[in-house]
């Protein structure tokens, strides 16, 4: 790096932790001022368009975040693309409203059910295809997404997934009379300027469910990018990456690469699942129209707008895929464009379009982008056992914590 | 035993068509092993482009047939030349990710310019039966089926063997850098082959939207892609022949198997992932295919 | 000794010359100017340690890496042309490995080997190796793939014939042959070039073979020539048997 950045700081200095700890507080706080202002607002008028804007969509957000985490694990561990993370979303999305609306469960004991189910079944359909090298692994997830939606519709399972009609489940999820989120949003509304945003008076009940599951399910998701971070740097999880495309090297190091593969495709397929759980705690409904290839590929797009094996990136992707088509399907008058253009399916295009263009312009994704500019600003440097400061190199992490959590850039 | 046949007929006219698409799938494959996300819609944008020939401008069916798959090679070519060639072909992460994209934008534009309406697409074969034995009838739809696509493998197997162009196409497909060694211009070579993939897809697109029983719309080729690239792993991903018998067999499988089993009928695509998750399991080369399968 | 090779003088016959040549793979350079050229009908040998930088500046010449400096082909330069032009312009490489086309038959990968020809003797040509190595038409309809080591290199060195070139590159032709195939091998090189003339660079580990077929030679080190002298010279200077002949 050429660029000396403005400030230095070493790694475990009072600094550093300071630098971390403002870093989530800061975190958690914006968190915390878009929940509140998402939950008030009603739409937004711009051009003449009206674009709704509420805490759902976010908590719908984090379902595609944690789906596109698994993802960046299977494309980080094997160098390879699922096609069929969809299928492994509407696998835990239906069997969660299962167990919810006809046996009672509560939506986080489902979590004991799901998570294992889907990472069987992830293992059992990534067996055979991870074993060979190449394009295999995309051809068979491709086609368990597509069937997805026929699977659900089945006459048998009818009693249980209810059809075309869609598996409706009400939420158990009620804002604990405990928090005082009232109080919260009178703070909030308090703020000279900014307070019209966060509306007036005291939260429905409905709203603060809508918050306390926002909130609920992000503690979700910070859990999941531990874990995933976690075992990226774990000693294992550090080695298959380095032998990813050697096959030499495995088989001098024995380690079993296709099993490994194999492995993380599960845990992909789980967070897949998991994903689904979220989505339809907050949704109330799993429809099989929710979970073609199309949300499939979707994901894709989350996956590569982040950046192809950078975890932080998921974040991103996962805004985008749930904000971008919702937007597009809003916007149905623009100066220039004709109406037609903006009455079709505008969303897939986008999206398409997305593809196509980052893998040209940003490879590496939208973080990699930002990362760079970061690196100018603030540096995190390791602390030698000398005490001097190590010359290099790691620029930190979206919550604030561990630099190194992040896949390489895969290569097939 | 008359429904028998009448299955066996169902079957060989399906699988004559994802046999078409997976020609278009195996062209690309043999020489990049790249699979083409996006090859069933540019088949798609090929059957478009002939019902607006033919009940728009009045072009005789097979004409326009002819036109649109020259206008869908065309089309490809470029493709390959703006959004393929800049990438190293080797690294095939990039080019997934582009026919994802290619895929998901063409769908689209198919859908802003035509609506997702179902539209009747004009007759290519005669209609009636070429056949009837007791109550099972032979369709000269399924006899003009199978006729295109065996025609369409043969030329394609003169093309590779008999001609230059072809010549350089085999010698790509087997070792790139040898191919330049010898003079091949490898970025052309392997345009001639996305262009010929569209041509044969867009022919494929069409004969299968030409079943009386179909309807076009934007949507209608996701399937049949899905069956195609079973039919094209079964074969042997780089073998022509190999497709030809793969998606017949699926299309076997999709009307034989699946009545006489109690497997759903909306399961049919179901079937054919299970088939591909078999090849891989017992023969991931393929009956036909002459590609080393590397293990990890 | 490296001054010798710079001033020598670069004679107006030269098929090949070949001045401050530098090149590599991406950010490693490999080679680090190298200097030096191949008369008309010469056979000459590049020797030196594994690494030394003998493959690279093969693929140097034929347009398989970015380079700088001069490459010279019968006074026109083919520096900087992409690969498949310099083989119009008459270099024929022979790769690492013999670049079979595996899936090919035999004949298929000689008439590949006439491609950029427009004429219509290939086949008239192509008896012509026929004749030279009877072992290939026998197989003619066979997968190349299918042939052993030493059958490979001759279709190799066939389909490279088959151009019509004015200089033939061949890129360690004995690799994992066995030593009385390689003797065979290296002996039809000399008859292959006087009785046509063929001018020929060969990349070699094999130096005392090399050098017993080669009018000249040249030993490369750390990607610049070390010592360079007729190959009879080399073969009996001590000090370069010793530390690059390995004898």
């Amino acid at each position: 790096m050429a660029n000396t950045p403005r400030f230095t700081i070493v790694e475990g200095s009072p600094q550093q932790l300071a630098y971390k700890w403002v870093g989530i507080a800061l975190f958690s706080l914006f968190l915390l001022l878009i929940a509140f202002a998402y939950n008030d607002t009603g739409s937004l008028t711009l051009l003449g368009n009206d674009y709704t804007i509420s805490t759902p969509r976010l908590t719908k957000a984090i379902a595609f975040i944690i789906c596109i985490l698994g993802l960046q694990v299977v494309a980080g561990f094997t160098g390879q693309l699922s096609l069929g993370q969809g299928f492994f979303f509407g696998t835990g999305a239906y069997l969660s409203a299962w167990l919810v609306a006809d046996h009672n469960w509560s939506w986080f004991a489902t979590l004991l059910v799901v998570v294992p189910a889907c990472f069987v079944l992830g293992m059992i359909v990534g067996i055979p295809a991870l074993r060979i090298k190449g394009l295999y692994l995309a051809l068979v997830t491709l086609g368990l997404a597509a069937i997805f939606p026929s699977l659900v519709q089945l006459e048998g399972l009818k009693p249980y997934t209810n059809g075309a009609g869609g598996k409706q489940v009400s939420s158990d999820l009620k804002a604990p009379d405990w928090l005082p989120l009232d109080g919260i949003a009178a703070i909030f509304q308090k703020i000279p300027l900014l307070g019209q945003y966060f509306g007036d008076g005291d939260l429905s009940s409905k709203e603060s469910d809508r918050v306390w599951i926002f909130f609920l399910m992000v503690v979700l998701a910070v859990i999941c990018f531990k874990l995933v971070s976690n075992l990226v740097n774990s000693r294992p999880g550090r080695a298959l990456r380095a032998i990813r495309d050697n096959e030499t090297s495995a088989a001098v190091t024995g380690m079993n690469l296709s099993l490994y593969k194999t492995l993380s495709f599960g845990l992909a397929s789980a967070l897949g699942g998991v994903g689904g759980i979220v989505y339809v705690a907050e949704l109330g409904i799993a429809s099989p129209g929710d979970f073609t290839q199309l949300i499939s590929i979707y994901f894709i797009v989350g996956l590569v707008v982040g950046g192809v094996g950078t975890l932080s990136g998921a974040v991103i992707g996962g805004l985008v895929i749930t904000f971008v088509p919702d937007w597009a399907s809003s916007t149905q008058e623009l100066p220039v464009v004709p109406e037609r253009w903006l009455s079709g399916p505008t969303g897939p295009l986008i999206m398409g379009v997305l593809l196509i263009v980052l893998t040209f312009v940003l490879p590496g994704g939208v973080v990699a982008g930002t990362r760079k500019l970061k690196a100018k600003i603030v540096r995190i440097v390791p602390r030698t056992p000398d005490g001097d400061i190590a010359e290099i190199v790691d620029v930190d992490e979206l919550l604030g914590d561990d630099a190194e959590n992040e896949l390489a850039a895969p290569s097939v | 035993m008359d429904l028998f046949l009448n299955r066996v007929f169902d079957g060989l006219s399906n699988g004559a068509t994802y046999a078409l698409i997976a020609l278009a799938l195996v062209m690309i494959f043999k020489a990049t092993t790249l699979i083409n996300f996006a090859q069933g819609e540019f088949a798609m944008i090929g059957a478009f482009i002939v019902l607006v020939l033919a009940t728009e401008r009045g072009v005789p069916m097979w004409i326009a047939v002819i036109l649109a798959m020259i206008i869908a090679g065309l089309g490809a070519a470029g493709i390959e030349r703006t959004l393929i060639r800049p990438f190293d072909p080797a690294d095939h992460l990039p080019l997934v990710i582009i026919t994802l994209g290619l895929f998901l934008a063409i769908n689209a534009i198919a859908g802003i310019v035509w609506r997702f309406d179902p539209r009747r697409f004009p007759e290519l074969f005669p209609s009636g039966n070429a056949l009837t034995i007791g109550s099972a009838t032979l369709t000269w739809y399924t006899v003009g089926v199978v006729c295109t696509t065996l025609i369409t493998a043969s030329l394609l197997t003169l093309l590779l063997n008999k001609t230059k162009i072809g010549l350089a196409f085999r010698a790509v497909s087997s070792n790139l850098e040898s191919s330049e060694l010898v003079g091949v211009r490898v970025g052309p070579t392997l345009q001639f082959g996305w262009a010929i993939a569209a041509a044969v897809g867009a022919l494929g697109a069409a004969v299968f939207v030409a079943n009386p029983v179909l309807q076009l719309e934007p949507t209608i080729m996701i399937r049949v892609l899905i069956f195609a690239v079973s039919a094209a792993a079964l074969g042997g991903l780089d073998s022509l022949w190999g497709a030809i018998i793969g998606g017949v067999a699926i299309g076997m499988v999709q009307s034989i198997v699946v009545p006489y089993t109690p497997i759903p009928n909306e399961l049919a695509l179901a079937t054919a992932v299970i088939v591909l998750l078999l090849v891989l399991i017992f023969k991931p080369a393929g009956l036909l295919g002459t590609a080393a399968v590397e293990r990890v | 000794m490296s001054e010798d090779t710079t001033q020598n003088p670069t004679p107006a016959q030269a098929v090949l010359h070949v001045a401050d040549l530098k090149g590599g793979y991406g950010q490693i350079q490999v080679l680090h100017g190298l200097d030096f050229y191949v008369n008309d009908g010469e056979i000459v040998v590049i020797l030196g340690a594994n690494g030394a930088g003998k493959t690279t500046t093969l693929r140097a010449i034929s347009g398989m890496i970015a380079t700088s400096g001069t490459v010279d082909l019968r006074g026109e330069s083919i520096q900087g042309s992409k690969a498949p032009d310099i083989v119009r312009k008459g270099v024929a490489h022979v790769p690492q490995g013999r670049g079979t086309l595996n899936e090919l038959s035999v004949e298929d990968n000689l008439r590949v080997g006439a491609f950029i020809r427009k004429d219509n003797e290939v086949d008239a040509d192509m008896e012509r190796w026929f004749d030279v190595y009877p072992v290939l038409r026998e197989r003619r309809n066979q997968r190349a793939g299918s042939l052993s080591g030493g059958e490979q290199q001759m279709l190799a060195v066939s389909r490279a014939l088959m151009s019509r070139p004015d200089l033939l590159l061949l890129d360690e032709p004995s690799l994992g042959l066995a030593p009385l195939i390689v003797k065979d091998l290296f002996d039809r090189f000399a008859e292959i070039n006087k009785e046509t003339g063929m001018t020929m660079l060969v990349v070699e580990q094999n130096a005392q073979l090399a050098l017993a077929i080669a009018d000249r030679g040249y030993v490369i080190e750390s990607g610049e020539i070390a010592f360079d002298g007729p190959a009879a010279e080399l073969l009996s200077d001590d000090k370069i048997r010793k530390s690059y002949l390995g004898v």
